[in-house]
């Protein structure tokens, strides 16, 4: 039902290009009734086997219905002490990605860990958590890990035991140890274990001539260098932004593409919790301002109150021109001074001053922050920029990088691929990683791989690299290891195993103790002593334990310091380098970013994070070269077209897909993807960009060609998926979108603090049936859109929680992807420089529910503590539910989605959640089995709920606490409080099912005056935009 | 002129007739079968007496000696299960009761030294769909013997309640009925004079209102 009357907002939103340009494809999508309906069964070819697969469901029902089934119970021998059967623990442990780790408590039911969240107590996690941290889970019950320990000897490939593998390493090793190991190298991945260093330096003195190299793919040299040019020595920079005003991020995604990403989202979250005058809460501080430049469109960038999109290798002139702009307004930048002549005039200028501005109107309480693609030169100029704005030692701190003399990781391959073509290795142990897939292109390290006499590799899955090795260890995951880890800020973690390693895997540690016949042997024993050695003393057993069981060791983050900034020719050299630069400004350029589902290619096999859509491309199942839409106007391209790229000699063809945003004359192509040894989920899907990349280009490739091939190729996005809006033509649907999604800028939210609630008027509601009424509990939930990031860690998290199946590429293009959560990203403005909206959806549990009303078999009813309870066992599936919920967050199962799961697979599952097979509608309970956990708890003790004691799995995950969940019959409730709030409103209100979960506006905190910038909108009431781009 | 002639079944209509009759009939017939074999003790698996690895009487145990139900079943005030006891708890006494028919301990024995579990048979098996929790019951005054019967009286276990949906709901409606003292809710041979009188009284006092919410048990 339309709203009667009332004025369209102004803002115009639309979801994507084809949405914009009202293509036929995206109106065939929206319009048809089903969307997801495919008539496959139906159809006259199969109709037979329709047939077949009837009578074979009502022979098994028939079968099934003699008799129960026979259940017996195991109890255990003997019982540990304090172990409850069928009741979950939780044991803190972290993960480790790229050299730095996360804090995380993981539950476990009856010695299966389930799911993970963050550890409250932990610096960077502080109780929130990644979609890859909670994808983890899937991939230890991964039947395609690794198994055990294998030799290949010539063609074949035999099963070996450990033992086997250890006598053959006592003779080989013990054999090298003559010279020394100067024919033996080491490869590992970057780590900051305390264990494996020290297990490192016993190497080390068992083989003194023996070489290790550190590889990673997605690596964060240039910071560390860039540290190195500016301090003349490598230091790692930290970024307090709850303290900042004014946050600039050149290309650096802060939000979600960083080791310390969780903690800083929490801290970008404070500045942006405002009260009724635009203030932080409980506080005189103003709101935070971010701005970013960038050339691919981050997940920061989409949070930015004032965006530029620059080519990448541009950001460095900007970069320039801000140093060069802050100058002449009298800031002392050291180490720049002179080395700067005002060359020509950017097109970026107007951004830059008013940006110099800003910073200089917020000393002391702004941050610079420059991301890892960009070079050496450009961070050297963010740590001056920093410390002549006096942020170091308020906003930004250092503290000491490990290892600071390493050589890069481009150049410990290249040197490592060079030696062992040269014949120079005889044997080489891999340590984790995927070289042979993700080593630069130019390195052809497969081949080098080839020269070498013995290779092993330690690995979770047998990759690409293991089918070309010797012998094949099989690593544990960290859910079943021994360790130790550090965060970005230094704090160890112990890594606790939750079960036996499934898979008979090793971890590094014990295998390199092991390869030099080191004891104790066992990784709980040298993790022990390791710790033992770094913090000894007496009484260790009860800091053991206290590490165990809290998660970090107290007092174990680096010193702060603040190192003075050394003069060098960094700033001469970046001049240069900008005054250089114009030459290649036709060129397209090609920048590779890590991938927000499979990171550098290490997730390739996780169904959860291949369907989990990509926050800005809302991409599954792949990746695809990301253009800007002028760019495709230009070369006649859409989204789904084949494209052949062309870059330093090498060739991929690989379809693009447009994104609003996206520079001009740049295009980003994520890596991890076009797997060929990854297992049964990730073979096969995407395209391997690691084919582009070469150690001289490491991050951005210049001079790139794009050549349409004519092909198109099917990508599955769910961007125009579950519209709420479809059928409603052009204007209306523009007008609605204004609607669903309300935001203003702080200086309108100051003059009209209840704007949220007057962006739609209509008649008086009137109720046709009585209302509920409710003397318990009444649950809700506020999302705050001024905090959501849309980084998608509640899809995953919700995911796992709730034993959502994953439903497959094909599955997802007809819109039957089963997420309870999704997040409806929208773009406004021009497409060139759009401004973007995150909004998580779930069920809404409406009080006055549209399914409920529908239903033929009472399936959908209501609680007496107003949820919207599902009853799968009385469903049969006519979906009348999901075509009356105006919210479109009714899923349905098509298929029996969990039929074909391992066993192993099956243990991932939650066991308090119900498993939903075919025929089955199913959608968000606000996790009813953990409502349910807390309130029997809290009546068995006779004691009231505590506020917040409750938390849905989407709310626990989320890294900027979004998402509150509570007791609304409680007028003190964070919830309740959050609802009261000016800000809140229920969408969709105006249709009266008195939705539960209601949304805090988002607003937006541009400088005043108004910042220009190209192509943007002024923020104040413009009409809609009639740009028609494909 | 068609309009004024009288419509007329045609003949073929009367065999219609026992059709119609014969539907109903059968209708009639096959949902009562349906509702009978629904309720039958034989669906409801009400009798159901598996045999056992180890012929444990309860009768003997928590009968004639008296054991307490959370000598063994020590999780079920905390718990959602009442967990069947780890093999360490037989062996707590019978490492030294070792007395009578030694043989039928042999699986006991056998377990304690390999560690390996005794596969006892499930007796009250709900469905995996419903989400029972002992904890939540046994402290607010139901008897282990409102559910299970006098196990106490039983050599071997066998199911005495129906444990189907409509029997949870008789008594999430009217819990009045089954209400004991916390401090009797194990006590097998409870009794009370005016089960009513008792009942409506500890439901006001323990503040009793049972939920028939779906998502309750189902989630």
């Amino acid at each position: 039902m339309p709203p009667v009357s009332g004025p369209a907002t102004g803002k115009t939103y639309w979801r994507s290009l084809d949405e914009l340009a009202d293509t036929p494809e995206f109106r065939k999508f929206v319009e048809s009734e089903f969307p997801n309906f495919a008539p496959e069964l139906l159809a006259s070819p199969s109709r037979r086997r329709f047939l077949k697969l009837m009578g074979a469901s009502l022979a098994m029902a028939g079968l099934t219905g003699c008799r129960w089934p026979k259940e017996t119970i195991a109890p255990h021998g003997s019982r540990p002490e304090g172990r409850t059967p069928g009741e979950s623990v939780q044991y803190a442990t972290a993960m480790e990605l790229g050299g730095s780790a996360v804090g995380l408590l993981i539950t476990s039911y009856d010695g299966r860990p389930i799911k993970v969240e963050g550890n409250p107590g932990h610096p960077i996690s502080r109780g929130a958590t990644n979609a890859f941290a909670q994808a983890s889970v899937l991939e230890l019950y991964d039947p395609d890990r690794s198994k055990g320990v294998m030799q290949r000897q010539g063609d074949q490939t035999f099963y070996r035991s450990w033992d086997q593998f250890a006598a053959y390493a006592r003779r080989h090793f013990d054999a090298l140890r003559a010279d020394g190991g100067k024919r033996l190298c080491v490869l590992s991945e970057s780590s900051s274990s305390p264990s494996l260093a020290d297990m490192r330096e016993r190497f080390g003195r068992a083989f003194p001539a023996a070489k290790w190299w550190e590889y990673e793919p997605i690596s964060r040299d240039n910071e560390r260098l860039g540290s190195v040019r500016a301090f003349g020595q490598a230091w790692r920079t930290h970024y307090a932004l709850d303290r900042a005003d004014v946050i600039v991020s050149l290309d650096a995604d802060l939000l979600m593409d960083h080791p310390a990403a969780i903690g800083h989202a929490r801290d970008w979250a404070v500045g942006r919790d405002v009260d009724e005058q635009g203030q932080r809460r409980g506080t005189e501080r103003a709101m935070n301002r971010l701005y970013v430049v960038e050339s691919a469109h981050s997940v920061t960038g989409s949070m930015a109150d004032h965006r530029l999109a620059v080519a990448s290798r541009r950001v460095e002139a900007v970069a320039l021109h801000l140093a060069s702009c802050l100058i002449e307004r009298g800031v002392a930048v050291p180490s720049v001074g002179n080395a700067l002549s005002r060359s020509s005039r950017p097109v970026e200028a107007d951004f830059v001053e008013a940006l110099a501005e800003d910073l200089l109107a917020h000393r002391g309480r702004c941050v610079v922050a420059v991301g890892p693609r960009q070079g050496a030169a450009v961070h050297a100029l963010a740590h001056a920029l920093n410390a002549a704005l006096g942020a170091v030692g308020t906003t930004v701190s250092y503290t000491e990088e490990i290892e600071p003399d390493r050589p890069t990781h481009a150049e410990a391959i290249t040197t490592l691929s060079t030696d062992m073509r040269d014949g120079e290795v005889d044997t080489l142990l891999i340590l984790g990683g995927n070289p042979v897939f993700d080593a630069p292109a130019d390195l052809e390290f497969g081949q080098g791989l080839d020269a070498v006499k013995t290779v092993i590799h330690l690995s979770l899955f047998p990759n690409e690299t293991s089918q070309r090795c010797t012998w094949r260890l099989s690593r544990a995951h960290y859910l079943e290891s021994w360790g130790d880890v550090r965060a970005y800020d230094g704090t160890i973690s112990v890594v606790q195993p939750l079960i036996e390693p499934l898979y008979d895997g090793k971890t590094p540690i014990e295998v390199l103790a092991l390869v030099i016949g080191d004891q104790p042997a066992k990784g709980y024993d040298v993790v022990r002593r390791t710790l033992q050695a770094s913090s000894g003393g007496a009484d260790f057993d009860t800091r053991w334990r206290r590490a165990l069981h809290d998660g970090i060791v107290p007092g174990s983050a680096w010193p702060t310091a603040e190192p003075p900034l050394k003069r060098g020719g960094w700033a001469a050299e970046l001049a240069e380098r900008v005054r250089g630069g114009t030459a290649e400004a036709g060129q397209v350029e090609l920048v590779f970013t890590p991938d927000s589902h499979v990171y550098d290619g290490r997730f390739a096999n996780s169904g959860w994070l291949q369907e989990m859509p990509d926050p800005l491309t809302k991409l599954t199942w792949d990746n695809a070269a990301i253009i800007a839409p002028v760019d495709a106007e230009r070369m006649g391209l859409r989204r789904g077209d084949m494209v052949r790229l062309e870059a330093a000699g090498q060739t991929l063809e690989m379809p693009v897909t447009v994104l609003p945003g996206q520079a001009e004359g740049s295009v980003t192509v994520s890596l991890g993807y076009g797997r060929t040894a990854a297992g049964r989920v990730g073979n096969g899907t995407g395209f391997d960009a690691y084919r582009l990349r070469t150690v001289a280009a490491m991050e951005v490739v210049t001079g790139v060609t794009l050549t349409s091939t004519g092909r198109r190729t099917m990508l599955a996005v769910t961007q125009d998926h579950h519209a709420i809006d479809s059928r409603v033509g052009r204007r209306e649907r523009d007008k609605r979108l204004g609607m669903l999604y309300r935001e203003a800028d702080l200086e309108e939210y100051r003059r009209h603090p209840d704007f949220a609630q007057h962006a739609v008027h209509h008649l008086p509601l009137v109720s046709m049936w009585r209302e509920h009424e409710y003397e318990g509990h009444r649950w809700g939930m506020t999302v705050d859109l001024n905090k959501c990031t849309g980084c998608s860690a509640c899809v995953v998290a919700c995911q796992a929680e709730n034993n959502i199946a994953v439903v497959g590429k094909e599955e997802v293009d007809r819109g039957r992807e089963m997420h309870w959560i999704r997040i409806d990203r929208y773009f406004r403005g021009q497409p060139g420089a759009p401004q973007v909206a995150h909004q998580p959806v779930a069920c809404h549990h409406c009080a006055n529910a549209p399914c409920e009303q529908v239903c033929p078999v009472a399936a959908t009813v209501h609680s007496s503590e107003g949820l919207n309870d599902m009853v799968y066992n009385r469903c049969i599936g006519t979906r009348y539910c999901a075509n009356n919920c105006p919210y479109k967050v009714r899923r349905f199962n098509w298929f029996n989605n969990h039929k074909d799961l391992t066993e192993t697979e099956k243990m991932a599952f939650n066991p308090e959640v119900t498993v939903r097979a075919r025929g089955v509608m199913e959608k968000c309970t606000f996790c009813v089995q953990r409502i349910n956990a807390v309130k029997i708890d809290a009546k068995n003790e006779a004691r009231p709920i505590a506020d917040g004691e409750i938390t849905p799995a989407c709310a626990q995950a989320c890294p900027t606490q979004a998402i509150v969940f509570g007791e609304l019959n409680d007028a003190e409730s964070r919830v309740a409080r959050l609802q009261a709030d000016r800000r809140a409103y229920a969408m969709l209100g105006e249709l009266n099912v008195k939705p539960r979960t209601q949304y805090l506006a988002k607003l937006r905190n541009p400088a005043q005056p108004e910042v220009a910038l190209p192509g943007l909108p002024k923020a104040t009431h413009t009409e809609q935009t009639d740009t028609e781009h494909s | 002129m068609q309009g004024s002639r009288p419509f007329v079944f045609p003949r073929w209509t009367n065999s219609l007739r026992t059709l119609i009759a014969a539907v109903v009939i059968v209708g009639v017939l096959y949902a009562a079968l349906v509702v009978a074999y629904g309720a039958s003790p034989q669906t409801t698996d009400v009798g159901y007496q598996p045999e056992q690895p180890v012929t444990y009487s309860h009768a003997k145990h928590a009968g004639e000696l008296g054991i307490d139900c959370r000598y063994c079943h020590t999780t079920v005030e905390q718990a959602a299960h009442a967990a069947i006891p780890p093999t360490q708890t037989c062996m707590n006494c019978h490492t030294n009761i070792t007395i009578g028919n030694s043989e039928k301990l042999t699986p006991v024995r056998e377990s304690n030294a390999s560690g390996m579990p005794i596969e006892w048979v499930r007796v009250h098996d709900l469905p995996d769909y419903v989400y029972f929790n002992h904890s939540a019951h046994v402290r607010r005054g139901v008897g282990c013997a409102s559910c299970h019967g006098r196990v106490d009286k039983m050599e071997l276990v066998h199911q005495v309640e129906p444990l189907s949906m409509g029997w949870c709901l008789d008594c999430h409606r009217r819990p009045e009925r089954h209400l004991r003292p916390v401090k009797e809710v194990f006590n097998m041979g409870y009794t009370t004079a005016n089960q009513l009188v008792d009942g409506r009284r500890l439901k006001e006092l323990y503040n009793i209102n049972p939920s028939t919410d779906c998502s309750t048990c189902h989630r």
